[in-house]
């Protein structure tokens, strides 16, 4: 059965760029099997929607020869093969893969997610090894809790204290090392973070149970803590090991978003024939042929005669755009009609798409950084913390002197923060997984609460609040001529183009009935169509394609100023106008009114004409907005509004929003939008619905409840538990009782976050 | 009761010689990817 799982592509790909050195370098490294010199190589599987497809593609290379081993990773789709250079190629590779039905893609990142591999790996290493220590611990503990004073021999206490203390020793070395370094690095930056007073805790419950071992009659007292250690220490690294799943999970899915087929392209050879070579070995001034539907490589000069582009992942306009023999092209637009010639100018870093790209990096360094709730109050919480243990110390001092450092100590391991340390990883835990089931993908834990004090949301038009695609509006026709009956003439015409206005008239038509088809449309790409000769004559298209004049047809009122328009003409004249709009999504204005609703802002801040800007936020009530900016502008319309004190919610989706996208307080990015943008949001709406918006800052807010109420419980537990500690009535039982029970009910706090109504009931009107 | 010189001690040595054996379990990539194997019996191999 197998066999016929098969995947959805025709790859016809031939991958021979794959096999260039210099190509191999970002997914291969040489290792070693059984004595004999190969390669290992990371790829990307493009195409697995399911798990049996892992299965597919590892069978597709099983027994090929020069494989040694094939190994696919159904969740972040990655396949690791290891092949020996001397017997095959990994485009012989690729190609038997492809004829599976799956493409290989190179994974750039491959050696950054080796490095996550790891450290999720040590995660868990360092989670089990608190874990088995901490069972055998409490095994060693149970029976001096179950015995009466005095019951068991006091050389076989001695053995018991000892076991534990010798299983608490990797706990403490090794396990807890993540506490330690961040507390450290805290301390030399001279901040107190919460891993400040959890490093305390831990090395002040380790020596005093170690005095208590070795010296019960010493100044530690003569209580043992280290079942209170290392369920202390467990339950905090399985909060970790959970955050850096959930990273591991987003980040896998952004890789695969990222990553394309290596450019390779087309280029001339001194004898005019066509070579295709890898993206890599271009060079300024060399001319390459860049076929219908594929992107151009670098900005350069049009040779050929007019082509139409789409740029939209550049500037996010919908609309295709003509550029002319001479005319520059940029990099990363896709060629739409025709094959094109350029002759490159720019490359790699220097061209448009890097440059936007690169203020997209540098400006997400520079966002801005929420000091986190648990971070604010871990100092003051230190401080009365260590406030109490000292005075504890002094007044026991004057009372019994031989008790002051084991009361003092019990006050800081009664303290000991965990459930104030878990309060606000495990709420957005729970937070993000309930919106990775409904398919938003949350990029950064912390961003929940950034989310939660914004109160400005400003959009970008295109994508987000209307459709990223052309619909037909009004159809004005020649007196005598029906709108249906100029539809009708339309639509054949529009049926033999793939342009957006083509396809939303031929759309329109296809609700009428089917009329003649004529046998030879011609397409002036840019332009428009025509058919026929003569009288028969018939052309759609721009109004200069066909001689008309827009001025005259605006004051006939025959066409509309504030829209794109196609027109239709015979051998007569003009005889309609296709008023075209950039659909409102239905969804949007019950959105608005939602947001607005929470008490919050709306702008809009959008790179496409004015008039098509203001349109729209008629239509949809904003007041605030922004037209025909560049993505610089738009960052400085950012930094604007935050240096007047708004904090920001972006909701972008182009290549343009990136930078604003990167620098907003939190971003959104809705999943039909660029690669790019969506790697640099906070948010990723993977099914592009704009109502899921309002869901998500509903959470948020409601996350951040939890997390205060959380906060609450865990500073209620220490106000109880430190005057029982100041009293000397905190045997150790008790506290790690009380730990137990406080950092549970925090969890159980956090889970009811995990189970959110199907549709937010203040959007049930949408 | 004198056993328990030589059980406690072996418990000791036990966990030890787990810990170990997962090492070794998670250094061969054995928990990478845990949710796959479970899914293998649906797909009819």
């Amino acid at each position: 059965m197998l066999g016929a799982h098969r995947g959805p592509l025709t790859v016809t790909d031939d991958f021979t760029v794959l096999d260039d050195p210099v190509e191999q370098q970002d997914f291969t490294q040489p290792c070693e099997f059984d004595g004999q010199p190969g390669c290992e190589s990371v790829l990307l599987v493009q195409g697995m929607y399911c798990a049996a497809c892992s299965e597919a593609v590892e069978s597709a290379l099983a027994g090929k020869p020069g494989v040694v081993s094939a190994q696919v990773h159904a969740a972040t789709r990655r396949l690791t093969v290891r092949w020996d250079p001397a017997r095959t190629r990994i485009s012989d590779i690729a190609r038997a893969v492809g004829a599976s039905g799956y493409r290989l893609l190179p994974l750039q990142q491959a050696l950054s997610i080796s490095q996550r591999q790891a450290e999720t790996r040590k995660a868990l290493w360092r989670l089990f090894v608190a874990g088995f220590c901490m069972m055998q611990v409490m095994m060693y503990t149970t029976p001096m809790y179950l015995s009466a004073p005095g019951e068991i021999a006091p050389e076989y206490l001695h053995l018991l204290r000892w076991a534990c203390w010798l299983l608490s020793v990797p706990v403490l070395l090794f396990a807890s090392g993540p506490f330690f370094a961040s507390a450290w690095r805290d301390l030399r930056r001279g901040r107190v973070g919460m891993d400040t007073p959890v490093s305390i805790g831990i090395l002040v419950t380790f020596i005093a149970s170690s005095g208590a071992t070795f010296d019960p009659a010493g100044p530690w007292g003569n209580e043992i803590w280290y079942d209170s250690l290392t369920m202390f220490v467990f339950f905090l690294l399985g909060g970790r090991y959970l955050e850096l799943k959930a990273r591991d999970r987003t980040a896998g899915a952004l890789d695969a978003l990222i990553n394309r087929l290596p450019e390779r392209c087309e280029r001339q050879a001194a004898d005019g024939g066509f070579e295709p070579i890898s993206l890599k070995r271009l060079l300024v001034g060399d001319t390459v042929r860049v076929q219908a539907g594929q992107a151009f490589p670098g900005d350069g000069v049009l040779l050929s005669a007019g082509v139409t582009v789409d740029e939209a992942l550049l500037t996010g306009e919908s609309h295709p755009v003509t550029r002319h023999q001479g005319e520059m092209v940029v990099a990363g637009s896709y060629n739409l009609a025709g094959a094109a010639l350029v002759r490159i100018e720019r490359l790699g870093r220097d061209t448009r798409f890097a440059q936007i790209v690169q203020l997209m990096e540098r400006v997400s360094t520079e966002k801005p950084r929420l000091a986190q709730l648990a971070d604010r109050i871990a100092a003051p919480f230190l401080l009365l913390v260590l406030l109490a243990a000292a005075t504890a110390g002094l007044g026991w001092w004057q009372l019994d002197s031989r008790h002051a450092i084991s009361v003092a100590v019990a006050v800081l391991i009664v303290t000991c923060p965990c459930a104030l340390s878990l309060a606000t990883p495990v709420a957005m835990l729970a937070a993000a997984g309930a919106l990775a089931k409904r398919g938003v993908l949350v990029r950064r834990l912390q961003a929940f609460e950034a989310l939660a004090g914004i109160d400005t949301v400003v959009f970008d038009k295109t994508g987000t609040l209307t459709r990223d695609r052309v619909v037909l509006r009004q159809v004005i026709a020649r007196a005598g001529v029906s709108s249906l009956q100029a539809l009708q003439l339309a639509g054949p015409l529009a049926q033999a183009s793939l342009h957006p206005v083509s396809r939303a008239i031929a759309q329109a038509q296809q609700e009428g009935s089917p009329v003649a088809v004529f046998r030879e449309v011609q397409e002036i790409p840019g332009q428009g169509l025509q058919a026929g000769q003569g009288e028969a004559m018939l052309r759609l298209g721009s109004a200069a394609f066909c001689g008309l004049d827009e001025l005259a047809l605006t004051a006939a009122g025959q066409t509309a100023s504030d829209a794109s328009c196609a027109y239709l003409r015979d051998a007569s004249g003009w005889l309609a106008t296709f008023v075209l709009d950039e659909g409102v999504r239905e969804e949007a204005s019950a959105v608005l009114v939602s947001l607005r609703a929470m008490g919050l802002r709306l702008r809009l801040l959008s790179g496409d004409k004015a008039e098509a800007v203001a349109r729209v936020a008629r239509q949809l009530g904003i007041t605030d907005m922004v037209a025909q900016a560049s993505p610089e502008h738009k960052l400085a319309e950012m930094l604007a509004l935050q240096a007047r004190g708004s904090r920001i919610a972006m909701v972008g989706d182009g290549l343009n929003d990136g930078p604003v996208l990167a620098r907003a307080d939190c971003s959104f990015a809705l999943g039909h939008g660029a690669p790019l943008a969506q790697a640099q949001s906070d948010f990723v709406v993977q099914g592009g619905q704009l109502s899921e918006l309002v869901g998500v800052i509903a959470l948020s807010r409601k996350t951040m409840a939890v997390v205060r109420q959380n906060l609450w419980w865990a500073a209620i537990y220490n106000t109880v538990a430190v005057p029982l500690a100041l009293g000397g009535w905190m045997p150790p039982w008790l506290a790690g009782l009380g730990m137990a029970t406080s950092s549970l009910l925090v969890i159980g706090n956090a889970m009811r976050l995990a189970y959110l109504p199907a549709t937010n009931p203040s959007f049930s009107g949408a | 009761m004198e056993s328990l010189y030589l059980l406690i001690p072996l418990s000791v040595l036990l966990v030890l010689v787990i810990m170990a054996l997962f090492w070794w379990a998670l250094d061969r990539g054995q928990f990478d990817n845990v949710e796959r194997e479970g899914e293998r019996i649906l797909h009819g191999d």
